[in-house]
This record gives structure tokens, sequence and C-alpha cells, in this order.
């Protein structure tokens, strides 16, 4: 009897011990555990940073070759051209404008889909002599680029229209010279006749279901219930492909250059008085008039005197431009 | 025979030999884990410096590619193009009356173009003497934005400027260099 017990009493022990030694970890062990999990918390923390870190690397890089690639884009004696833009991904180009400092300033922010997400890198390139006409986001993994010269009278600035591929325009009743420039310019996603069905239907002498209309008499553009003002051909293709905040901020930095161009226009002409050759032409009220605009309802008032000035620069003797 | 005193010294004894060999194992743990994070912190930052110093020779290499490209259009840009005003329109053409005038233009111009300093240089004849207004135009360098120091890139352009003779004014054009600096 007392044997059994003792058995019992004995196997009862060691199975208590043994349970115990399942469930009971050493020191060692919970020292590891925590430390382990810290170190690979850290990494993770660390791979997500450099991830994030490698995208803004990557939209700053992508942002500025695409500033750089616009340099091409300045006109000379041609009047338009198209540069296909092409991405690796799909991706978003953030169109940004100010007007604060001597000739405002464009930004552009690049962002890249990753993972089926668009991360907000905030990272900016900026640039104070590119003039981007476009919608506030555009995006996809194509773009058009096409720009042209904006005289008013001289030559201001080259205006460059970007468009994403994904979008097709099309130019119904649109004048003779804007649909031989749009054949000539050749670029896809631009029609004149035969438009897709989805295309943004932009129209010249009104009617049902335009996205855009265009009035060539008052020179305005309505785009959602939205309307803005515009001088020559230059401006109307800018006030079709933008937003209206991006197009009333870029007007007020063109007139900032034009403003900058008339003073150093008037400067050439007492420079060239002084070598003998006086070109009359009155640059000051330009100057004054267009230091003043800063929404597109205002170049109105500036057309009687730019082409009062495009007539007396005609006649000069020595032309300043 | 082993008293009950000596019994209970060498319990306490082998006891703190375990917790002594324990405390061993937990130090060497740690050391490890601290070797093991230093390896990574190391390796870390080893992939960070090749990084970094990738994204600086991308961003040299694209004040190259700027500067180059912008000096084969620089002188279709409003500031220094030729525009008319020399009978017809020239491309590449650069007015050097205007390009005169835009020296005394240029605090407000300073960061435009995004480079260090632009000048442009007559090829014939050949020499340094810097323009200003007082031996304008018999000099051979146009400072337009002046730069002490960085990489220069360079493009062939016609300088065209108004001339007096005694059959009145001409245009005169001469072969020259547009020279945009960037810092690399």
């Amino acid at each position: 009897m007392k044997r059994q017990k003792n058995q019992k009493f004995f196997s009862f022990n060691f199975l208590k011990k043994n349970q115990k030694a399942q469930f009971q970890i050493s020191f060692a062990w919970l020292f590891a555990i925590i430390v382990g999990a810290f170190i690979l918390f850290i990494a993770i923390y660390a791979s997500v940073r450099v991830i994030k870190t490698g995208e803004q690397t990557t939209s700053a890089i992508t942002g500025k070759e695409i500033s750089v690639l616009l340099n091409p884009l300045e006109t000379g004696f041609e009047e338009g051209k198209t540069t296909l833009l092409k991405m690796p991904v799909e991706t978003r180009i953030h169109n940004r404008c100010s007007p604060a400092g001597n000739f405002g300033r464009q930004t552009i922010e690049v962002s890249q889909k990753s993972f089926n997400k668009w991360p907000e890198t905030g990272k900016e390139v900026g640039f104070s002599n590119k003039y981007i006409f476009s919608e506030d986001i555009t995006e996809g993994k194509n773009f058009f680029l096409f720009s042209k010269p904006f005289r008013f009278p001289f030559k201001i600035a080259d205006m460059i229209y970007l468009t994403s591929a994904k979008k097709d325009y099309c130019f119904l009743d649109a004048p003779e010279r804007i649909n031989e420039e749009i054949s000539d310019l050749n670029q896809e996603n631009l029609f004149t006749e035969n438009c897709p069905g989805n295309s943004i239907k932009i129209c010249f002498k009104g009617g049902s279901g335009c996205d855009i209309s265009v009035n060539e008499n008052i020179r305005s553009v309505e785009k959602r219930n939205q309307i803005v003002y515009y001088e020559t051909d230059a401006l109307m293709y800018a006030a079709v492909f933008s937003d209206k905040d991006i197009y009333e901020c870029q007007i007020e930095r063109i007139m900032q250059r034009a403003e900058e161009l008339s003073s150093l226009y008037d400067d050439k002409a007492t420079f060239l008085s002084s070598q003998g050759c006086l070109p009359e032409v009155n640059l000051l009220a330009f100057g004054s008039f267009v230091s003043s605009i800063k929404s597109s309802a205002e170049l109105l008032t500036v057309r009687s005197i730019v082409d009062d000035i495009e007539r007396e620069n005609n006649l000069a003797e020595c032309k300043l431009w | 025979m082993k008293t009950k005193s000596q019994k209970s010294k060498i319990l306490a004894t082998s006891s703190m030999l375990g917790q002594s060999k324990a405390q061993m194992k937990v130090q060497q743990m740690a050391f490890m884990l601290i070797a093991v994070t230093l390896f990574f912190v190391l390796v870390g930052m080893i992939v960070l410096v090749i990084v970094l110093s990738d994204l600086r020779g991308s961003a040299a290499l694209l004040e190259e590619k700027n500067a180059m490209l912008l000096v084969s259009k620089l002188s279709n840009s409003p500031e220094f193009s030729c525009g008319e005003a020399f009978r017809g329109t020239r491309v590449n053409c650069i007015d050097s009356d205007k390009a005169m005038v835009l020296r005394d233009h240029i605090g407000k111009y300073s960061d435009f173009w995004g480079v260090s300093g632009i000048e442009i240089k007559k090829i014939y004849p050949a020499g340094n003497a810097v323009c200003t207004y007082e031996n304008y135009p018999e000099c051979n360098k146009i400072e337009i934005l002046p730069s002490s120091s960085g990489t220069g890139v360079s493009n062939f352009v016609s300088l065209c400027r108004k001339e007096k003779s005694d059959e009145g004014i001409y245009d005169k054009c001469e072969l020259a260099k547009i020279i945009v600096i960037y810092d690399g």
C-alpha cells in the first residue's frame, strides 16, 4: 500500500514539475524575445522609411527630368511642336503655380502609383521660366506636351500645354487656322474630325453636348460654368487645356514677364537712340497697364495699346523686336 | 559524513554557480543582439551612402543635361532673341543690343534660368575684353550673368546689332558662342 502511495505521489509530483517546465520561460528567452521584437520593429520601420524616401527621390528626379525635357519646347522660328512623355508606371503630374516673386513660380509634383496607391511625396520641382497649362492633376502613363509662343505684341514666353494621352480632345467647327494647326501638330489625342465617342468636345459655334465652349468674338472660353478670357490662339489653347486657377495664375505670371520685357525694350530704345537710331515706340503705357493685370478679364484693356505699339514698332527704322 | 551546514553551503554554491551561468548566457545573448543590430545599422548606412552618392550623381547629371538643353534654346528666349528686328525671322540669333541692356536687369533674372552663369563670346576677333557701354561694340565678351566658377557648355549663335555708317543704319551679324555655366 505504502509503495503504491509513494509511486502515486512521485508520478503526480513529476507531472506537476514537467507541466511547470513546459510553461516556464527562462529569462534568457524572455530577453531575446523582447529585444528581437524591438529589432524587428526597427527593421520594419526602417524599411518603410527607405521605401518612402525612395518614392520621394523618384518623384523629385522625375519632376526635374520633366523640367529639363521642357527646355527643347522653347520655340524659335517654328510655331508649335509636340513631345511625347512616356512614364514607366501610371503617373500623376500635379501642376501648381504661384505669382509671388519677380516672375512667379511654376512647380510640378510627380506621384507614381505604387502598391495600387498614390503616395503623397511632397517633393516639388520649381522653375520660373516655364508656363505649363494643364489640369490641376494630369494622370496617365503617356503625356503629350506641345508649345506655342505667346506674342503680345512681342514674344513674351512659350506656352506649354500638357495633356494625358488618356484624354482625347475634339475641336468642333474650329476656324480653318486652328484645324490646320492641329493637323500639323499631329498629336494623337487632338482631333478635328472623326472624334472618338468619349472625347472632350470643344465647340467654336455653340451647340449641345459641348464640354468647352470657345467664343471668338468676345475671346472667352467657358468650361465647367467658369469663363476665362484670352488674347491670341496661344492663350485660347491655354484656356482649353487648363483649369481656371492654373490659367489665371499663369496669366498673372506672363504679365509680370511682359512688364519686365517692356522695360528691357524701353532701355534698348534708349540705348539705340544714343547710337543714333531712335525707335519711336511708346512702351511706358504698356508697361504700366500689364503690371496691373491680375486676371484674364483685364486682358481686353491693353488690346488697343498692344495694337498701337505693334504698329509703331513696324514703322520704326530700328525695330525693337 | 557531511554536516547539515556543509550540505547547505554546497547547495548555495551550486545554485550560485547556476545563476552566474545564466547571467553569462544573458550577457552572451545581449552582446550577440547588440552585434546583430550594429551589423544591420552598418549595412543600412553603407546602402544609404551608395544611394545618396547615386542621387548626387543623378542631380549633377540632370544639371548638365539642363544646361546642355538650355544652351541650345536660350537664344530663342525673348530676352535674347533677335525676333524680327533684323529683317525677317532668324533662329539661334541673339540681339546684341538687347543683351547689353539685359545686364542692367539681371538682378531680377538671377534665378530665372536655373544656371549660375551666362555669357556671350565673339568668335572673331578673339580676345577677352568684357563689354561695357564705353567700349561696345569694340569688345569680345558680354557677361550677362557673371559666374566665377562652374562648368560651361556652349552653342554657336549669330550675334546681331544695329550699326551706323555714312550710308545710314544697317544690320551687322557676327558669329559668337553663348556659354551657359552650371555648378558641376
